[in-house]
């Protein structure tokens, strides 16, 4: 069994809880995240090069 | 070997074996210990610690001699940039706490882009550093380990989540019950005092009523079970953005409440607020000091005089609703020189926690060169009972000056307090006022506010 070094208590049901939530929560965060670098790809694609041939930096 | 001035460690600062916080000759200190080591050298090797400390989330430090260390087993001292006035997330209101559980977060997340994490989430590791949250606990901060759960998830959701979901789903006031909670608000308590809608918000319904359900539910065990707990990176990073979009999502309810309102219903006219204004601006510059408490600040009409004097401010009022909106008008306006509290003089923040010492008291926080009592007085002595000679012990005790106004009984701020109620204040009188303060104080200075029966007072305390 490994240890989980903490000075505070993390709390038996908050270990076992923040898991079960994060499983739930990572799907949509990992399509979200999914979709948003597709549009930002999409967006460098589109993007014009101007006359030395260099991409403008994104704006984020 | 140097003499060294006798070492004091802060009495709040002993739950982490990882270090300590300690005074020499009244300069602060942190001792950082052996057991952390390798942390306390990723933490400057990665970057973390200039990062944090360049984009103002962390306090400042530099590094100390090693022998001003006071326990075996240091490995390093730094001298922290001290704040100019430390409050309790009791004493904040709910944008203030909602800064600081934020401030968190995004500490979390850059840690988590120099391959560390924070070790806690306590919102006693915030404070209010010209103007702004920062976290002052510079050991915070470890190495992340792959498949490990967020281990602050529990406290986080104690200290931060749970009181900003009372205050927002049930009333501003909720905030105090930090007071009666050192190591957070309980979850369970928490689940039972919100909405039952709130069981329909996603955020709410997962960090607080499950978490709670799923406490109860392990409380006692001794499986193993839960310590094997294993969280990639994308769920770890999954969670701590569904916290921080749950403490995004929550607002307080528009309403007003009676003095956030007050600043505006004031009985002065036009030429008695100038005439106040430049009386108290005037008191302020022959008073001179650095720090100024202004106590029943309201919205903080005359906090921002003081500020423009130069003066740091601590404006303290008693309404949470007050505090808010003053907080938020102070952000909006990158005003850093304020610092909003919420206390009720007449029952000051007690000290509290390990002993009655680990948090001190407002009273023994009192570091002001002067304190403003403007329109205050009426409401302790006739709204709250106070006899006039403890109202001036109390202020004494505050600040050596004070600038203070006189409001007399024909004024109809004070009609109104006594509408409902038998006139037992015969001593409140001008004279009563004179003699009362007189015991405590020297009268420097008397004006009257033009188109007012009011009159400002500066003293300087006796002795």
């Amino acid at each position: 069994m490994r240890l989980l070094f903490a000075y505070i208590d993390p709390g038996a049901g908050s270990l076992v809880i923040q898991a079960i939530i994060a499983t739930v929560v990572s799907i949509p965060f990992f399509f979200r995240n999914a979709i948003r670098s597709t549009i930002a790809k999409f967006r460098r694609t589109l993007q014009p090069v101007d006359k030395k041939g260099v991409t403008p930096p994104d704006p984020e | 070997m140097i003499d060294r001035p006798a070492a004091e460690r802060e009495p709040g600062s002993y739950r982490d074996p990882s270090g300590f916080v300690f005074r020499r000759d009244g300069v602060l200190y942190r001792q950082i210990n052996l057991r952390i080591a390798d942390d306390w050298s990723l933490f400057s090797s990665s970057g973390l610690h200039a990062g944090l400390m360049e984009k103002g989330l962390l306090v400042p430090d530099e590094p100390a001699e090693l022998d001003l260390a006071p326990e075996p087993g240091a490995v390093a001292v730094i001298r922290p940039r001290e704040i100019g006035f430390i409050s309790y997330p009791y004493e904040w209101s709910f944008s203030q706490l909602k800064d600081a559980a934020l401030l968190t977060l995004e500490a979390q997340a850059v840690a988590a882009e120099h391959g560390m994490t924070l070790r806690d989430a306590s919102a006693y590791n915030v404070q209010f550093d010209k103007g702004r949250a920062v976290l002052i606990d510079t050991l915070s901060f470890e190495r992340a380990r792959p498949d490990e759960p967020w281990k602050p998830y529990r406290q986080f959701c104690e200290h931060f989540l749970a009181p900003l979901a009372l205050m927002a789903h049930r009333d501003g006031r909720l905030g105090l019950l930090l007071r009666d909670f050192i190591d957070g608000l309980p979850l369970d308590l928490a689940s039972v005092l919100l909405p039952r809608g709130t069981r329909w918000s996603p955020g709410l319904a997962a960090h607080v009523h499950l978490h709670s359900r799923a406490q109860r539910r392990h409380a006692g065990s001794t499986a193993e079970a839960p310590r094997a707990v294993k969280m990639s990176d994308t769920r770890r990073r999954a969670l701590l953005d569904h916290l921080r979009h749950t403490v995004e999502g929550l607002h307080l309810p528009a309403q007003g409440t009676r003095w956030a309102d007050y600043a505006d219903q004031t009985s002065y006219s036009a030429a008695g607020t100038a005439s106040k204004e430049a009386i108290v601006g005037r008191m302020l510059q022959a008073a001179g000091g650095e720090r100024t408490w202004d106590v029943g600040a309201n919205t903080g009409r005359y906090s921002a005089i003081a500020a423009t004097a130069g003066y740091e401010v601590v404006a303290i009022d008693g309404d949470w609703a007050a505090v808010e909106r003053h907080y938020l008008a102070l952000r909006s306006a990158n005003e850093r020189r304020i610092m909003p509290l919420l206390a009720d003089l007449a029952d000051p923040s007690p000290a509290i926690g390990w002993a009655s010492r680990e948090r001190a008291s407002l009273l023994e926080r009192a570091n002001a060169d002067v304190v403003m009592a403007l329109a205050l007085v009426h409401h302790l002595a006739i709204g709250r009972n106070v006899p006039l000679p403890m109202v001036s012990e109390l202020l004494a005790r505050l600040a050596p000056k004070l600038i203070v106004e006189w409001v007399p009984k024909e004024d109809p701020m004070v009609g109104r307090l006594l509408s409902a109620r038998e006139d037992v204040f015969p001593d409140y009188s001008v004279d009563g006022f004179r003699g009362a303060f007189g015991h405590d104080f020297k009268i420097v200075e008397e004006a009257p506010i033009e188109d007012s029966p009011r009159v400002l007072f500066r003293m300087e305390r006796l002795g």
